[in-house]
C-alpha cells in the first residue's frame, strides 16, 4: 500500500482507441501504460471506443487485449453489451457468463441511446440478472439513458451494482435523488464537475458511492486528478474514493495493491 | 507525487468566477466564504467574480451582491460589473466608473440574447477603450450573439478595448475560431474554462497566440475550480508559460484598477 494518499488510485473509467470528433491524445496500450505511471495509479478499468462508436464485440476484444497486456499493472477490461437481434446466436446471459468465466473482465458498459434500444425493455432483464449474480458492475454514462430509466433498473435489480459516469455540473438534483433512493448506485469522477460536489456528497455520508476515474480518452485526466487530490475531504476519504471503493466494487478481480486499501 | 496541496509560490488568479445560486441546477456551497475556502486549497490569491444573479436575472442587484463579497473578503474577491444591454447599461456603467471596487466588466450576450456587435453594447466597448477597463464576455461557437468571430468586429471598431473571450469559444472548433480571432487582434484575450476544454487545447492556444494572452479562469462555482485548474497544471507548458496563464497575465491585463496583491508595476 503506497504511503502517499494520492498514489495508488484505481482509475475506474478509461477508454482505449481513437475518438472521431475530439482533440485528445491517442489512448493505445502505451498511452495507457504511461497514464498509469504518470499518476502512480494501481490499475484501471478499460473499455473500448470501438465498442461505443463502431462495433461492440470488436471493441470488447480490443479492450481485453489491452487488459491482457497490462494485467500486471492492474488493468481490467470493461465489455459493452447490446441486445441481440433476430438471427444472432449469442444471449446477454451467455455474454456475461463468458466475461465472468474469462480472465480480466471487471465490468460491463451500456450505451443504450447511442446504440438505439431501450435499457428498460424486458429483453434486458436476463442481462441485469446475470450481472447481479456474477457481481459484475454495470457502467453507464448519464447521457445514455434517462434518470427515470436508471431508477427502474436500480429498483428492479437491487443487488446489481451500477456506476453512473459523466454526470456533469448540472445534474446534482437528479443525482442526489438517485443516490438517496438506490443503495446500489455509485458515481465516478469523470466530468463530475459540480462545485464542491465531492465534499458535499462526503458530508452527506455518501463518500462510499464515489469512484475515482479520469475518463482518459474522453476527458483530460488532469481534471479528476486535481479534483480529488486538492479536494476538501480528509485523507481517509481521499483514499476511499481513490481506491477503496473500487476494491469493493471489483472485489476479487483487482490486484492486491488495490484490494489492500479498503 | 501529486500531493494534497498545490506547489507553494505559484501565483494563481481566477479571472472567470461567479457567486451564488443558479436556478437551472443545484450548486452546493455557492457563497463567497466557501469559494475562498476552495481558493485556499488551490492556492488562488484572487478570483474576479460576477454574481449569478447579475448575469441571470438582475444586473443591478447582482452587482450589489458582488460588492458585498468584495467587502467581506478584501484581497481575495474582485468585482466585475455585469452590464445587461436590456437593463439600463448606462446606469451600471456610471456605477462602475464611480466605485473602484469594480475592476472590470462582465457581459453575457448568449444569456441576454443580444449580439456583441449591437448598438446596445456600444457604450461598453467605448468605455473599455477609453479607460482600459477589461471586459470579460461569454463566447460560444456558432452563437448568434457571441461567436468568437463577432469579436473581430468589436476589435476593429474599438481596438483599444481589451476583451477576454470567456471559454475561448467553448468547443474545440470554437477554440480554433477564438485563436484565429486573437491571432488577428491583439486586444482579444483567451480564457480557458469550459466543459469541453483540455490541456491540449490550452497548449495549442499558447503555441498560436503566445503565453501572454491566455488567462486562467474556472467558472466556479458553476463548475468546480479544480477541473479547469488541473488542465493548466498538467498541460504541456513551460513553467514560465504556466505562470503567465495562471496569474501573470491577469496582473498585466487588469491595470485600470489593479487586482489585490498586484506587484505594482507593469511587466
Amino acid at each position: 500500500m503506497p504511503d502517499d494518499v494520492t498514489s495508488g488510485w484505481f482509475d475506474a473509467h478509461i477508454v482505449t482507441g481513437a475518438h472521431p470528433a475530439a482533440l485528445l491524445q491517442p489512448t493505445d496500450r502505451d498511452a495507457i501504460a504511461t497514464h498509469l505511471a504518470t499518476y502512480e495509479l494501481s490499475g484501471a478499468l478499460v473499455s473500448a471506443m470501438a465498442s461505443w462508436l463502431h462495433d461492440p464485440l470488436t471493441g470488447n476484444a480490443e479492450a481485453s487485449a489491452v487488459a491482457d497486456d497490462l494485467a500486471d499493472q492492474g488493468v481490467l477490461a470493461c465489455w459493452t453489451a447490446v441486445p441481440p437481434v433476430h438471427g444472432e446466436p449469442h444471449t446477454l446471459g451467455g455474454l456475461v457468463g463468458q466475461a465472468a468465466d474469462g480472465e480480466g473482465v471487471g465490468a460491463f458498459r451500456l450505451h443504450p441511446r447511442s446504440h438505439g434500444y431501450s435499457p428498460v425493455s424486458a429483453a434486458m432483464d436476463e442481462f441485469y440478472s446475470a450481472l447481479a449474480v456474477t457481481g459484475l458492475p454495470l457502467c453507464v454514462d448519464a447521457a445514455e439513458l434517462d434518470w427515470s430509466q436508471l431508477a427502474v433498473i436500480a429498483t428492479r435489480f437491487p443487488t446489481l451494482r451500477i456506476v453512473v459516469s459523466q454526470v456533469g455540473y448540472r445534474e446534482l438534483r437528479n443525482l442526489s435523488a438517485a443516490l438517496r433512493d438506490h443503495d446500489n448506485l455509485s458515481v465516478d469522477l469523470v466530468n463530475f464537475a459540480a462545485h464542491q460536489a465531492v465534499e458535499w456528497l462526503a458530508a452527506n455520508g455518501l463518500a462510499d458511492r464515489l469512484l475515482f476515474a479520469t475518463g482518459l480518452g474522453l476527458r483530460d485526466p488532469a481534471e479528476s486528478i486535481v479534483r480529488l487530490a486538492w479536494s476538501g475531504v480528509d485523507d481517509a476519504t481521499v483514499r476511499r474514493i481513490g481506491s477503496g471503493n473500487a476494491a469493493g466494487l471489483f472485489a476479487g478481480r483487482l490486484p492486491a495493491a488495490v484490494g489492500g486499501q479498503r | 507525487m501529486i500531493g494534497r496541496r498545490p506547489p507553494a509560490g505559484r501565483q494563481v488568479i481566477d479571472v472567470h468566477a461567479h457567486l451564488g445560486p443558479y436556478s437551472l441546477f443545484h450548486i452546493p456551497e455557492p457563497g463567497a466564504r466557501q469559494m475562498v475556502d476552495v481558493m485556499d486549497r488551490t492556492g488562488t490569491q484572487v478570483a474576479v467574480v460576477a454574481a449569478n444573479r447579475g448575469i441571470q436575472q438582475d444586473a443591478h442587484l447582482g452587482n450589489t451582491e458582488t460588492l458585498a463579497a468584495v467587502d467581506a473578503h478584501p484581497g481575495r474577491i474582485a468585482a466585475y460589473a455585469v452590464i445587461n444591454p436590456w437593463q439600463d447599461p448606462d446606469r451600471e456603467l456610471e456605477r462602475l466608473a464611480a466605485d473602484d471596487r469594480f475592476v472590470g466588466i462582465k457581459v453575457h450576450p448568449s444569456l441576454h440574447q443580444y449580439p456583441v456587435t449591437g448598438a446596445r453594447y456600444a457604450a461598453v466597448w467605448a468605455f473599455a477603450a477609453e479607460t482600459g477597463c477589461p471586459v470579460l464576455s461569454h463566447s460560444e461557437h456558432r452563437s448568434a450573439y457571441d461567436a468568437p468571430v463577432l469579436f473581430e468586429t468589436v476589435a476593429d471598431r474599438y481596438p483599444d478595448a481589451q476583451v477576454i473571450l470567456g471559454h475561448a469559444g467553448i468547443s474545440p472548433a470554437g477554440v480554433d475560431e477564438a485563436v484565429a480571432a486573437a491571432s488577428r487582434h491583439s486586444s482579444l484575450w483567451l480564457e480557458v474554462c469550459g466543459s469541453q476544454m483540455t490541456g491540449q487545447l490550452i497548449t495549442g492556444m499558447v503555441e498560436q497566440v503566445g503565453s501572454r494572452r491566455v488567462l486562467f479562469g474556472s467558472d466556479f462555482p458553476f463548475i468546480d475550480q479544480r477541473m479547469s485548474l488541473g488542465r493548466v497544471v498538467y498541460a504541456s507548458l513551460t513553467e514560465d508559460e504556466r505562470e503567465d496563464v495562471l496569474g501573470g497575465n491577469a496582473h498585466r491585463l487588469f491595470r485600470w484598477r489593479p487586482l489585490p496583491g498586484d506587484p505594482g508595476e507593469p511587466r
